[in-house]
């Protein structure tokens, strides 16, 4: 026992590490002798009584050790191990558990099996433990998609948010040159790490990413965040592919949701970005005609047209590729967007006008009395929709009137203050800043590539080659194919 | 109004026919004096069918003048409207024996021409199968098949000899084209016509061309080039040489209107008033005169005013019947834009007397208008007022600078995103028998929103 608990607590050592390859070396040893002692009877028996004399914040690969053995074995009451494993998960020391990969992963994977927290716990752990992983949240990894799916399915999108909210630019299986840098390294970047091969995140299928994306703008629609909504649906839209002709249902699917979220965000039909892959760009014109007659109606601005199309096309239809709920949304947003469009001809207006002027696409008839138009703007004012106020003089009808936009009203001198610009254009640039080192990390593993650096090696042999034949010519086009013989006379060729 | 002359109009109107109620200025007589050939039938008839004070006295002088002619089928279509819009008028039966005889003599006209033809096609003589076609030509235009027409004058083209012949040429095309309508071929033939040497040294070929391309162009909405072919017209060249296809005042009022509906107030300057040539043709038609005085001087509304009292006339014009509305709001929308821009704001009070027309709102108006994005404006409809949006470039600048400062974090995240899925692997990869869907299992969500 008191044995055990002198290697259990031998990592980190007392005395501390000399330098980052003495801590690699010293992790690798403590990683494989846990993996030694977990087969052994003594250590599953003890594990629970263990757990308490190991501190999770400092012997992190210990703790992780003993906790999946009490797991396994189940030698602890479950509320106890629930209690371990989120303190556990809270607050774990990200630098020791790039050693022992599989072990997070499992303990991961149990949280979020259904079996152990309760779901709404499982998913702000594993988020809080990722992000510690990962504080850029730049790599997805299994987890990422598992635990999307977690929080869609039992409604615990915000606790989730913190992950959904980062970029993913990088994806295991990347398969890069050895980093020389130790794996404990702090400033390696979380792509080496976070990889098949340090076990902390399993191989992805591009299904598994498309899925992960649809399902995070399926979180965003839920919140009725519909910026971020088309943003994640469009990375779905986008996907790129090897050849002219392929394409995903899971994309053709989230084409047409990111439609009719476009429609609720700006009112208009979203143009495909030009990065969208051919097949797929067919694919979407064909299996997405109906909602592309939606958008169609929706932008042309009659209710009743709208109207029309949608029960031509009919609810079972959308009802059926689960879109109906959101189409629903679009029509009844439809109204909110011509109210806006007015904001381009009036300052102020009055309700009575607003009345007569919109028209409601769920019935494809004005508001009946003017109480039902001012609900209508409260509402969009509280959805922060729409900056106007209501104002209802005592001798005059109730009227709106809007507030300035960002572009600069007619009234004032000009959109934003110098210093609240300043404020944003920092901000910008902050964000950008920000991703330096997500462009380093890139650019280096692009530049250690064996394709690029066969490529340089090549172009350099060539450079080599052609300047010993015929100065230094570029090669791609050849000196003949672009003088005329009687030029050489005229002095065109100067500048060679 | 005569029971059936409503009932008549009632039927025009059905078949989206236009038409006037109102008195026109014009002297029937007089106007129609103006011209020569087959247009004065054509406009005539149109008065006709649109003008409700004058269609009877159309109609009957449509006849006369059908009559006149050997094109029997005008006469049945204008004898027919008759016999609905006033059937107790003498006119309106129909003179069976001369149509009868009209007939029988135009069918054994065109068999003489078609045989005499024949007989010079044997001769192989090229000027008297030039002149056979000529003759053809016209005969069948003057009975009114203006297909047949149309190419008798084409097959003249391989036999001309002399720069006269030429135009002539052109000119019956341009003219049988005028009558279909068809106003692409008109530009077409007037190309041909216009961009040789002959033309050039015809002072009265170069005016019928400009009238030529005035006419097609307004048949194809272009008032401003049209605008601008009628203001090359010139005065000397007697009406005779061109009224068969409109009169100097036509030319006046065509090209007066279609600059005011096309043209700033700097270029009506200097391309209508101070158009020596135009200006001549102007003093056929005073009013139009005014109604650009009034334009470029600021005073709006009596502009549209002038122009206004003269609407039932332009809409009894053969050519400018369709357009009407379209220069007329035109005008009106231009007047609007221009009268606000010396301002920063205007009260919608002020417009509308300026601009008022009864039983319509200048509110309603001039949202359209902003809504279309014919005027940069802003309506305050409480305070009932109208201020001009001028453009901020500071503000604009700095939306412009947010804009692109976001646009490029989100490409160089969408960049880095792409080459992190190239590098792993992860691009689709299509299979090959699966005709486009890559392999994968269905994946549908339920959908739980709300």
């Amino acid at each position: 026992m008191d044995q055990l608990a002198t290697l259990l607590l031998g990592f980190p050592p007392a005395g501390g590490f000399a330098s980052l390859e003495d801590y690699h070396s010293q992790a690798k040893s403590h990683h494989q002798s846990l993996d030694k002692l977990a087969s052994t009877s003594n250590f599953r028996q003890s594990a629970a009584n263990l757990l308490e004399h190991v501190d999770p914040a400092v012997n992190s690969m210990s703790y992780l050790a003993l906790l999946n053995t009490a797991i396994n074995t189940g030698s602890a009451p479950l509320p106890d191990l629930l209690a371990k494993a989120s303190v556990f998960l809270c607050t774990f020391d990200p630098q020791q558990t790039r050693y022992s990969g599989k072990a997070l992963s499992s303990l991961l994977e149990w949280a979020l099996s259904g079996t152990s927290f309760p779901a709404s716990v499982a998913v702000d752990v594993v988020a809080t433990a990722l992000l510690r992983l990962d504080p850029m949240g730049s790599v997805l990894t299994s987890h990422h998609v598992a635990l999307a799916k977690l929080a869609l399915d039992t409604d615990n999108i915000i606790p989730a948010l913190p992950l959904l909210d980062k970029s993913i630019v990088s994806y295991p299986g990347i398969k890069s040159t050895q980093d020389p840098r130790p794996l404990c390294s702090p400033d390696l970047p979380p792509a080496a790490y976070i990889a098949i091969e340090t076990g902390l995140t399993k191989s992805l299928t591009s299904t598994d990413v498309l899925q992960y994306d649809l399902i995070r703008g399926l979180c965003y629609i839920q919140l009725k965040d519909w910026h971020k909504a088309h943003d994640a649906l469009e990375h779905v839209v986008t996907y790129p592919a090897r050849d002219n002709h392929s394409c995903s249902k899971i994309m053709v699917e989230a084409h047409n949701k990111w439609l009719l979220v476009g429609l609720l965000r700006t009112g208009k039909t979203p143009e495909l970005p030009p990065t969208t892959a051919p097949g797929a760009q067919k694919a979407f014109t064909t299996l997405g005609k109906p909602y592309h007659a939606i958008a169609k109606a929706f932008e042309d601005g009659s209710a009743a047209a709208l109207r029309t199309e949608f029960e031509t096309i009919g609810p079972a239809f959308f009802s059926e590729e689960n879109n109906l709920t959101l189409v629903h949304l679009v029509l009844q947003h439809f109204q909110r967007w011509q109210i806006l469009n007015l904001r381009h001809v009036y300052t102020a207006v009055s309700l009575e006008q607003i009345r007569q002027r919109t028209h409601n696409a769920m019935t494809a008839a004005p508001l009946a009395t003017e109480e039902e138009v001012e609900q209508l703007l409260r509402q969009m004012m509280e959805d922060g929709m729409l900056r106007g106020v209501v104002e209802r003089p005592a001798d005059g009808p109730a009227y709106l009137r809007f507030l300035d936009d960002d572009e600069g009203g007619p009234t004032d001198g000009g959109g934003l203050s110098e210093a609240e610009f300043a404020r944003r254009m920092q901000a910008a640039a902050e964000r950008l800043r920000e991703l330096a080192p997500l462009v380093r990390a890139t650019s280096d593993r692009l530049g250690s590539s064996r394709e690029y650096i066969k490529y340089v090696v090549e172009q350099q042999k060539r450079d080599l080659d052609g300047r010993g034949r015929a100065g230094a010519m570029d090669d791609a086009t050849p000196f003949m194919s672009q003088i005329e013989d009687e030029d050489l006379m005229t002095g065109v060729v100067t500048g060679y | 109004m005569d029971q059936n002359l409503q009932a008549f109009f009632t039927l025009v109107e059905n078949q989206d026919g236009v038409v006037v109620r109102d008195p026109p200025k014009l002297d029937l007589e007089i106007y129609i004096q103006n011209y020569k050939g087959r247009t004065r039938f054509d406009r005539l008839f149109l008065i006709g069918r649109s003008s409700v004070p004058l269609c009877v006295e159309a109609l009957k002088a449509a006849i006369a003048e059908a009559k006149r002619g050997k094109d029997t089928h005008r006469y049945r279509e204008a004898v027919e409207l008759l016999r609905i819009a006033a059937p107790s008028e003498p006119e309106a039966t129909y003179d069976q024996a001369w149509l009868e005889a009209q007939e029988a003599s135009n069918k054994a006209e065109t068999n003489r021409l078609l045989t005499e033809l024949k007989g010079y096609k044997n001769n192989l003589i090229k000027e008297s199968i030039r002149m056979g076609h000529e003759d053809l030509g016209k005969h069948m235009e003057s009975i009114g098949d203006l297909n047949a027409a149309a190419e008798a004058y084409s097959k003249m083209r391989p036999d001309i000899s002399t720069p006269k012949q030429f135009l002539d040429v052109g000119k019956h095309l341009v003219r049988v084209s005028i009558q279909r309508q068809e106003w692409g071929m008109v530009t077409a033939h007037l190309g041909k016509l216009g961009g040789t040497q002959y033309a050039e040294d015809d002072k009265a070929v170069q005016t019928y061309t400009k009238i030529g391309y005035g006419i097609a162009l307004l048949g194809q909405e272009k008032y401003k080039d049209a605008a601008l072919g009628f203001l090359a017209a010139d005065p000397a060249i007697p009406a005779s040489s061109y009224n068969e296809l409109a009169s100097p005042s036509d030319v006046a009022v065509y090209g007066g209107l279609l600059a005011l509906a096309s043209m700033d107030r700097e270029e009506l300057q200097s391309a209508v008033l101070e158009n020596s040539k135009f200006r001549t043709f102007l003093e056929q038609a005073p009013h139009i005169r005014r109604a650009v005085t009034q334009f470029v001087s600021g005073r709006y509304s009596a502009c549209i005013a002038i122009l206004e009292s003269y609407r039932p006339d332009y809409l009894l014009d053969l050519y400018l019947q369709k357009h009407v509305p379209a220069i007329y709001s035109q005008i009106r929308n231009k007047c609007i834009v221009q009268y606000l821009i010396p301002f920063s704001c205007v009260s919608l009070d002020t417009m509308e007397k300026a601009f008022g027309r009864p039983g319509q709102s200048i509110e309603d108006e001039l949202a359209d208008m902003i809504q279309a994005g014919a005027l940069e404006a802003r309506i305050d409809s409480i305070k009932k007022l109208v201020t001009t949006r001028t453009a901020n470039p500071r503000s604009q600048m700095q939306a412009a600078a947010l804009r692109t400062a976001e646009h490029y974090e989100r490409q160089a995240l969408d960049r880095l995103r792409r080459i992190g899925l190239a590098a792993a692997d992860l691009e689709l990869k299509g299979g090959k028998k699966l005709g486009g869907f890559a392999p994968q299992h269905d994946f549908l969500v339920e959908e739980t929103l709300g």
